[in-house]
């Protein structure tokens, strides 16, 4: 009984013995991964679909400031990662538990990522930041970052939608430029006058726009397609109806010819929407004389349906922290270098093709030096642009935003094209999307 | 037991099977570009596969050392018992996280714990707390964590439709043969433990017996003592009293010759004679004391009577209440004597005959009679043999002028009356 007694104490000792090895084991484990390296995920090229030359200039320069500002700290990004491959490139380095400390994050991959809980909230640093006021961002911009009402990505830049005009043509007609408060029954009376044939052969060779969507209408006439939650859908509003019959009026001046992105190359297309990025990559010298080098061009907001405003989406550039980011401080703080402080802002303005989602750097005098210098006199209103920003409104970007769309798309083509009569199409629109948004 | 340790070593198997095939895929899902489609349909963050299973190996072991403290812990105080218990619960619970929720077969691990370490009476009660118990934790886990686990569907369905099904299948059986391992082991289990009771039951039997004996031996033992007692105080009779009485008639027929021829010697004689009578008597007296219990000598009697209650409680197991209600002022030597045997016969009646549980022993005095009732809660006696023990209280009782009563109430009631005030008579 005694010896038994004994072995069992002994057994009992290498047990707990065990327990606590294995206790250390896990502690070894946690910390060894500990270092002073800050990683961050970034895409070459630009958010916008547009060329662009040194696609690193404006990270380089936040790197080399917060390294500076932070000695010891090493920060690594990977160059060369097309903007295609990113999303699949950041999936696997998610799962592999190996993220950046601080990414880039594609607007299809947003919700993804603050729903499964990769994404560090960020409520709290921005409450202890004293320094950090949100004040300061573009409204549609901040509301970007955000998941359930919660911040998970800070802006770091935007791009509002313009629409591009073609003044040679204008002025050829005799019409005069539009302002920037121009509507929807402005943009028809234009699109009406320059649509004609002017060699008399016979065929339409010049037209009012080209690519102008449903889209476009709908925003500009206020119309919110989707509810937060991304479960219903509003297009039986009397105001997208609205919008609907305003692109049948506009489909019905071309006559059924359809017109192809030569003919405003051509310069034979009055009005084309056209993204700020686009605006900035073709306007500055080089590319200027390239692309568009037989008419004069600039660009206004887009026209004001009955029901909206001179407004446009938002396209936003967004840039998040991992959740398990073992250097959460830190990454915070490069986060606030590169969308947050003014000069990185700026330098955002100059090197890139987005605008800064800060609204004092937007109107500063600086961002107005830098914007004269590049479109030498045809210049684009800097206030009536920091208007667009404060007006835009944020795209949707819940889970099942992308097919929603694309179904509502075909459709509302068939409609607009007269393919589907119109009378109470959009109310059996709105009803197959929904329940296309309960899955 | 051998079942218990098949039962665990197949549950690690299947859980380290299931962690290592989900690592593997989630690798392959990684190194084929399927990283982006996969996050897509998973509504939490996967874990690193090399961690993910790490993390297994570790929950594993830990339960494992947990469940074998808990098993052995006859040594630990039963709250750190408790503990280990809970340690137990918890570790099961991070496993099941590890493996995100593919597998809750180990729960029934902790369920098989549970009943190998406890046999006590609400063990069917216990059993059913802790299945409750443990299926609303891994349902409330199911809850809570669905919307923050990787479905295994989402590991599955990388797989070609084919393969999918072989491995749905291959997990089904899995769970089955846990469930029927279960099954056996409890089986096995309960068997056991009525086997157990089983020889529990037969040894109570012999125990019985043995009882029995030991008790027809005591009365056999006391019958013998009483028959060494006659024959010692035979023996003592015919040594003292028996000695001076020869001495005594002798010295009276010398005397009866003489008294007429010649009375001084007579008397001389006489006085020899009375000396005789008189040692006589003292010889009788320290014979008597002889008989009288120690505790009687040593303590004063109420003390002594207490005493030989309690050590008699203690060592029957009755519950014997002890009242007094008014104390004769003095007592004499043979009085206390006759109470005190009184008192002892009447308890110990109550214990061998009428098997009683409590007995309500109450003294008092009143109108120059002290009076003892004994009442205990036994099966009494539908018509009282007068045994030698009533027979002798009541033999005991009339030497003294005393009377005794017995009759059956709710068990069995003895009733003992001794008239006081009667000192002179001696």
């Amino acid at each position: 009984m005694e010896e038994r007694g004994k072995g069992q104490h002994r057994s009992m000792f290498f047990a707990v013995a065990g327990i606590i090895l294995l206790l250390l084991a896990a502690v070894a484990y946690y910390v060894q991964g500990q270092e002073r390296v800050l990683r961050i995920g970034v895409f070459a090229g630009n958010n916008w679909g547009v060329p662009q030359g040194n696609s690193y200039a404006v990270l380089d320069e936040a790197v080399e400031e917060f390294q500076k500002e932070h000695p010891g700290i090493r920060v690594e990004y990977v160059s060369g990662i097309k903007k295609e491959d990113y999303a699949e490139w950041l999936a696997e380095q998610v799962m592999g538990g190996r993220e950046p400390d601080v990414f880039f994050i594609l607007s299809d991959d947003f919700n993804l990522y603050a729903s499964m809980g990769a994404l560090m909230e960020l409520s709290s640093f921005m409450e202890e930041d004293r320094d950090f006021r949100t004040e300061n961002y573009y409204k549609a911009a901040l509301d970007y970052g955000k998941y359930e009402d919660q911040p998970y990505a800070l802006p770091c830049a935007g791009v509002p939608t313009l629409m591009f005009v073609n003044k040679s043509l204008l002025a050829r007609e005799g019409i005069p430029m539009p302002g920037d408060d121009w509507t929807w029954k402005d943009f028809l009376g234009i699109c009406r006058r320059v649509t004609r044939d002017t060699d008399g052969d016979g065929v339409l060779d010049q037209f009012g726009c080209y690519d102008y969507t449903w889209q476009q209408a709908a925003i500009t006439n206020g119309v919110t397609l989707f509810r937060e939650d991304g479960r219903a859908s509003y297009f039986a509003d009397a105001r997208m109806e609205e919008a609907v019959r305003f692109m049948m009026d506009l489909r019905s001046i071309q006559k059924g010819r359809e017109i192809t992105s030569k003919d405003f190359d051509m310069g034979r297309v009055a009005f084309r929407p056209f993204s700020f990025a686009e605006y900035r990559t073709y306007k500055p010298y080089p590319w200027r004389i390239k692309k568009y080098m037989d008419f004069e061009w600039d660009c206004i907001k887009l026209p004001a349906g009955p029901s909206g405003r001179n407004t446009s989406e938002l396209d936003t550039l967004l840039v998040g922290m991992s959740a398990r980011t073992r250097m959460p401080k830190l990454s915070w703080d490069f986060m606030k270098k590169l969308c947050y402080d003014a000069g990185l802002q700026e330098r955002i303005l100059q090197d890139s093709q987005g605008l800064p989602v800060r609204r004092d750097v937007v109107l500063s005098a600086k961002a107005r030096d830098i914007f004269r210098w590049e479109t030498e006199g045809a210049d684009m209103d800097i206030d009536a642009l920091s208007e667009a920003m404060d007006e835009a409104v944020m795209p949707p970007k819940f889970k099942g935003y992308r097919a929603a769309m694309l179904y509502a798309d075909t459709e509302l083509t068939k409609i607009i094209n007269g393919t589907i009569p119109f009378n109470n199409s959009l109310n059996k629109l709105q009803k197959e999307i929904n329940a296309m948004l309960q899955y | 037991m051998e079942v218990h340790k098949l039962l665990w070593g197949y549950n690690g198997i299947i859980v380290l099977l299931l962690s290592g095939f989900m690592c593997v895929t989630q690798t392959k899902i990684n190194q084929s570009m399927g990283a982006r489609s996969f996050l897509e349909q998973v509504p939490a963050l996967p874990m690193p596969a090399m961690e993910s299973f790490l993390l297994t190996v570790f929950a594993l072991a830990l339960m494992v050392a947990l469940g074998w403290i808990y098993r052995q812990s006859d040594a630990i105080k039963p709250h750190w018992q408790i503990l280990v218990f809970f340690a137990e619960i918890g570790s099961c619970v991070l496993l099941m996280r590890s493996i995100n929720l593919a597998y809750d077969g180990v729960v029934l691990l902790v369920v098989a714990d549970i009943m190998c370490r406890y046999g006590g009476r609400h063990q069917e009660y216990l059993l059913v707390a802790a299945m409750l118990g443990l299926y609303f934790i891994s349902n409330y886990n199911l809850a809570v964590f669905q919307m923050k686990v990787i479905p295994f569907d989402a590991y599955i369905s990388y797989y070609e439709p084919t393969a999918q099904a072989a491995l749905l299948a291959a997990r089904n059986v899995f769970v089955s043969v846990n469930i029927a391992l279960f099954v056996i082991y409890m089986v096995l289990l309960v068997k056991g433990k009525h086997e157990e009771k089983e020889r529990i039951r037969l040894l109570n039997e012999k125990l019985g017996e043995a009882n029995e004996r030991l008790r027809a031996y005591a009365i056999e033992a006391e019958r013998m003592a009483e028959t060494r007692e006659r024959n010692r105080l035979a023996r003592e009779i015919h040594d003292t009293l028996g000695h001076a009485l020869t001495g005594i008639v002798a010295g009276l027929d010398a005397c009866i010759l003489m008294v007429e021829t010649a009375p001084d010697f007579t008397r001389a004689q006489l006085e020899k004679i009375r000396d005789t009578a008189r040692r006589g008597m003292t010889d009788v007296r320290r014979s008597v004391k002889k008989l009288r219990p120690a505790d009687l000598d040593k303590l004063p009697f109420r003390e002594a009577l207490t005493r030989m209650t309690e050590e008699f409680a203690a060592s029957s197991g009755m519950d014997i209440h002890f009242t007094v209600v008014g104390w004769p002022e003095s007592l004499r030597e043979d009085q206390e004597e006759v109470i005190y045997r009184v008192v002892q016969e009447g308890i110990t009646n109550a214990n061998r005959h009428g098997r009683a549980k409590t007995v309500n022993l109450t003294i008092g005095s009143s109108e120059g009679k002290l009076r003892i009732i004994i009442a205990d809660d036994g099966t009494g006696c539908e018509n009282v043999k007068q045994g030698f023990g009533l027979r002798h209280m009541k033999e005991r009782l009339e030497l003294l002028h005393g009377s005794l009563n017995f009759w059956n109430d709710a068990g069995f009631i003895v009733e003992a009356e001794i008239p006081m005030n009667q000192e002179e008579d001696l």
